[in-house]
């Protein structure tokens, strides 16, 4: 996995890279919880992630509730089509903010 | 990885790989591989990868807890015939107590336990065996084709 983040005012956007495994769910954390914690909305890009597993939704559900605890916003952005099935699989299609 | 073909309709291949978390992405390459040679449905083949690697992060979370460092080796087996597929894997990890797996409530919304719910809602069954020696667990999965 790799990233890249942008930022614009009070808006980082995460870039990921690549298939987000159990191997791969404590670096993604590293990159977005700071961000969280710093009061940042996060957009999450997650147009080349094309495999995501139980801890990469994990991840997702664990940014998610971070970020309300911390009144600010995730979003997650440009799923690719492999990965929206894994979310649609856990019925987190109403619970994540999905763009 | 070995091949054993009993007749033109019977496949079978079988790798196996050291029990670690950077395992995974090597068990879902052979698995790749494995339903291209067999010309699995190409739309049913990123699910039974998934169902595949979480069956195998289970072996790496839970047999294995307690041997972050361990040099054990864990098998797959895929089999096909025309009808079925049968995905077998083999672990000399801690031995499964059926009546703890089971995944969390699924609008309880919370970090983990949707690993072996992603193995149900993708697989038709599910059965724990106790494995032949050298091996103590094996997890069988099978999926009508």
């Amino acid at each position: 996995m790799t990233y890249k983040v942008t930022e614009e005012g009070d808006t980082s956007t995460v870039f990921l890279d690549g298939e987000i495994d159990m191997d791969k769910t404590e670096g993604a954390k590293e990159v977005i919880f700071p961000l969280i914690d710093a009061g940042k909305n996060v957009n999450l890009n997650l147009s080349n992630v094309q495999y995501m597993d139980s801890s990469g939704i994990s991840v997702l559900i664990e940014s998610h509730q971070k970020a309300l605890e911390k009144g600010t916003k995730l979003i997650v952005k440009d799923v690719s089509k492999s990965v929206l099935k894994v979310i649609m699989m856990a019925k987190l299609e109403q619970i994540l903010n999905l763009e | 990885m070995s091949t054993e073909v009993a007749d033109t309709t019977n496949l079978s291949e079988k790798k196996d790989f050291l029990v670690r978390s950077s395992s995974l992405k090597d068990v879902r390459s052979f698995s790749r591989e494995v339903f291209e040679k067999f010309k699995i449905n190409e739309d049913l083949r990123e699910e039974l990868v998934l169902a595949i690697a979480e069956a195998a992060q289970n072996i790496v979370k839970h047999a294995y807890k307690d041997y972050p460092d361990t040099q054990d080796r864990m098998a797959v087996r895929i089999s096909c015939t025309e009808k079925e597929l049968e995905i077998s894997f083999f672990d000399k990890g801690k031995p499964v107590e059926k009546s703890k797996v089971k995944h969390r409530a699924i609008d309880d919304v919370k970090p983990g336990g949707l690993g072996t719910f992603f193995i149900q809602e993708i697989m038709d069954s599910i059965k724990f065996k106790e494995g032949d020696k050298p091996w103590i667990n094996n997890l069988v999965l099978t999926k009508k084709l």
